[in-house]
Parts: C-alpha cells; sequence; structure tokens
C-alpha cells in the first residue's frame, strides 16, 4: 500500500493534468500496446533481472562521460541512490501491470527530473542509450531463439514510448504551470498611485487591465485622491499592452468616478497603434483628457495647477562638481 | 429634515447633514433659488460629505439645482463626495454631467474664487 498523503499528491497532479484511466487507455490504443506486449515483457523480466546490475554501470559510466549530466551526479551518496532508483525504474519495466499506479508512479518521477532541471535532451538521450544497451543484451539472451529478439523489442519499445510521453507531459506540465502562475503575478501586480507634487497624483499602470483590476484601481486612487487632497491625476498607460474598448469603458469610469471628486485625469503613453485601435473601433473618447507622454502629462497637470517648472542656473554644478573643491 | 444653508461672503453654502428624503431634497432646490437671488450670491456649494449614497433622483436634483443656479446667475459646485459614493455612482452611470465637482468645502471655495474672481477680473 502506498503512503496515503504520497497517494493524494500523485492522484491530484494526474487530475491537474487530465490523466484519466480512458486517457491511459487511449495512449496505450495508440501505441498499439497491447496484451501479447504485456506478456512479451513479463516473459523477459529474469533476463532483465539478470543485465539490470551491467546495464546501469554502463548507463551511467555514460552519463558520467558528458559534462552537461554529470553535474547532476557529483556527490557519490546521490548517485549511489540515483543508481537504486533508477534499477528500480528500468526493472519496473518488466513487471506488467501498467496500470494507473505504474502511470502515477512514472508522472512522479517525471517531475523529479523537470525538478532538477535535466534537460529533455538529457533524458532523451538516456533513454535511448537504455533501450541500445537492452537490444544488444536481448540478442544474447536470446541467441537460441532470434526470432523472439524483434518483437519483445518492439513491445519493449512501445512501453518506453508511453514512459517518454508522460515525463514529456509533466515537463509540458510544470512549465505551463510556472507561466500561469506568472501570468497571475503579473495581473496582480499592484499599482501605485505616487504623489509627484502637491496636488498632483501618477499612476503608471503595467499589465492586462481587466475588470476586477480596473475596480480596485479605481478604489484605490479613490481614495488617494481623497488621502492626498488630489486635484490632477495622470494616469500612464504606457504599461498596458492592449487597449479594446472594455479597457477604454474601465478608464473612463475611474475618470468619471475621479471628476465625481473633484479630480481631473489626464491619460498619457497611448501608442500609435492602441490609438488607431481605439479609433477603428469606434469608441467614444471624447471624454478622454489625453497627452502623449508622461512628461507632457506632468506639464499640463502642472499648467492646471498653476505650477510652473524653471530651471536654475548652474544649479547641477554641485552635484557634478570634481572631486576635492 | 431642512437643510441649513450657510452665507459665507458672496457664496453660499448648503450642508447636507443626514440622509435627505425626496421632497426635502426639493426643498433645498427651491430655497436655494430664493436665496441666491436674496444675497446676490455669485456661487453655491453643495456639500454632501455625509452621505453614503447618492442616488439617481438625487444626482437629477444636484445637476437641477447647478441648472437653476446658473439662471439664477450663480455657478455650484456639488463638494465630498466619497470614494465609495463616487465609485458607486459610476458603476450605476450617474456621472453628475456638466455640473463641477470638489474634493471638499475648501477645495469648492477655492475653485468658485477662481471662476467669479476671473469674471471680476477679465470682465467675462
Amino acid at each position: 500500500m502506498i503512503d496515503p498523503a504520497e497517494r493524494a499528491t500523485g492522484t491530484s497532479n494526474m487530475r491537474e493534468m487530465e490523466i484519466t484511466e480512458q486517457e491511459i487507455a487511449h495512449r496505450k490504443r495508440f501505441l498499439e500496446f497491447e496484451e501479447e506486449d504485456i506478456g512479451r515483457l513479463v516473459e523477459v523480466n529474469k533476463i532483465a533481472e539478470g543485465y539490470a546490475e551491467p546495464v546501469i554501470e554502463a548507463f551511467y559510466a555514460h552519463l558520467l562521460a558528458f559534462e552537461d549530466t554529470r553535474g547532476f551526479f557529483r556527490d557519490p551518496e546521490v548517485l549511489a541512490h540515483v543508481k537504486d532508483m533508477r534499477r528500480e525504474y528500468f526493472l519496473r519495466l518488466t513487471q506488467g501491470n501498467y496500470d494507473t499506479a505504474y502511470v502515477e508512479d512514472r508522472l512522479r518521477i517525471g517531475e523529479v527530473h523537470e525538478r532538477i532541471g535535466l534537460p529533455v535532451k538529457a533524458y532523451l538521450g538516456m533513454y535511448n542509450f537504455y533501450l541500445r544497451a537492452v537490444a544488444t543484451r536481448l540478442l544474447t539472451a536470446y541467441n537460441k531463439e532470434p526470432e523472439r529478439t524483434f518483437p519483445t523489442f518492439l513491445s519493449l519499445m512501445k512501453l518506453v514510448f508511453l514512459d517518454i510521453g508522460l515525463a514529456i507531459d509533466t515537463y509540458i506540465f510544470q512549465r505551463e504551470h510556472t507561466i500561469r502562475i506568472q501570468q497571475e503575478a503579473i495581473r496582480e501586480i499592484p499599482t501605485p498611485v505616487l504623489q509627484v507634487r502637491e496636488r498632483l497624483l501618477i499612476v503608471p499602470i503595467i499589465g492586462v487591465l481587466d475588470s476586477s483590476r480596473a475596480r480596485r484601481l479605481t478604489d484605490q486612487l479613490l481614495h488617494a485622491i481623497r488621502d492626498n487632497r488630489a486635484r490632477v491625476v495622470v494616469l500612464d498607460i504606457t504599461g498596458v499592452p492592449a487597449v479594446d474598448s472594455r479597457v477604454a469603458s474601465h478608464l473612463l469610469q475611474t475618470i468619471d468616478a475621479s471628476r465625481l471628486m473633484g479630480a481631473t485625469v489626464i491619460v498619457t503613453g497611448l501608442s500609435a497603434e492602441v490609438a488607431q485601435t481605439l479609433v477603428t473601433i469606434g469608441v467614444d473618447l471624447t471624454k478622454l483628457n489625453t497627452v502623449g507622454d508622461l512628461q507632457g502629462g506632468i506639464e499640463e497637470a502642472d499648467r492646471l495647477l498653476g505650477y510652473k517648472v524653471v530651471k536654475v542656473e548652474g544649479a547641477w554644478g554641485r552635484h557634478d562638481q570634481p572631486e576635492g573643491r | 429634515m431642512a437643510v441649513p444653508i450657510l452665507k459665507h461672503q458672496d457664496y453660499l453654502i448648503a450642508s447636507i447633514q443626514s440622509l435627505l428624503t425626496d421632497t426635502d431634497l426639493w426643498h433645498l432646490c427651491d430655497d436655494l433659488a430664493a436665496q441666491v437671488g436674496q444675497v446676490r450670491a455669485r456661487g453655491v456649494i453643495v456639500d454632501v460629505t455625509v452621505l453614503d449614497v447618492l442616488d439617481s433622483f438625487a444626482t437629477r436634483v444636484l445637476c437641477a439645482i447647478a441648472q437653476a443656479m446658473k439662471l439664477r446667475g450663480a455657478h455650484t459646485v456639488i463638494v465630498g463626495i466619497q470614494p465609495e459614493v463616487a465609485f458607486a455612482m459610476v458603476q450605476l452611470g450617474l456621472s453628475l454631467e456638466g455640473v463641477a465637482t470638489a474634493l471638499d468645502l475648501e477645495e469648492g471655495l477655492a475653485y468658485l474664487d477662481r471662476r467669479t474672481k476671473g469674471t471680476r477680473n477679465h470682465g467675462g
């Protein structure tokens, strides 16, 4: 009996990867992996136990000969452990009963490979080396009845491809999982509301502006307007990858709400493409107060607030004076 | 409950103290229209700081007040709309189109000063 907790994680991963019993059956059908294949593999189990040890030794000698795979097995203790695991893994190929538990086990090992950062090319190369090593040994073992060698090898190859398919799926799944988490993180990036001068806030929006984020942004901005007593807000959307009619309507709501609190909103950073898109889809932007870039927006805000930025002659010298003066 | 209307220099300040019924709102409109003529006010401030909701009726009355005051020769500014109220209003599609708004009483006074002094200094 497998440890329940371990089993739980295994099955949940399987479920997330959408590998059901039907899916496993389907994969086997596609590989034409049938009862007689199982029979042939089980028959060869005794022989496999015999050649397990030398094949493993040759296998690791091969891995250690290459710089990129050697790195994974520097510690002799780790190497010994991994060798044991690997022997188990290979022996499992000829022990029959290729059911859900088998697939779960394969998925778990694939996940370990992914986690330690073993590249797919190394995984494939390793399996290829193993198949070649086994082929030679099967030929020797079946030297009395050579006609059995080829079908047995083909059966083994089908099962190995089932394994490879599962392992690569784990790789892809883990990567997709990472991508999903990162996308989530991008979507969740908090939008800072910054005071530039008294009465002037800037809000640089980065990332996709969906409804929930727009709502949070509006809420945050309205409170910032009250707390900072802002009169002008510059909303910079340079970092928003796509502006469609939905995003535009979110922006218009934010602008309306800000106006109700007595603040004028200036939108900056609409790129040429975005402007073209908005005109083409016919979004009504008459209420949108836009200025080309952030600098222009701040200048316009200064004008509205009655500020005038004056350059002080020679002021830069204070910071850039040569040493020793 | 009637809304107290205070006079401050050239301005009238209607400071709403509690949630108003629809009738109260119309009374406010009438009172302001009458008083703006009596005291020759140039500006009107309606302070809604204490209100935690502004529905479509209240919004309509506020617009009506602004228009009536304009006809009587005074600028109107609504002050003190709270973040939650503003948010709810835009969700309902109420945006007080054409009515000036300001953060609070102080900002409202500054706004009216800008508007009325501007007329005085530049003659239009």
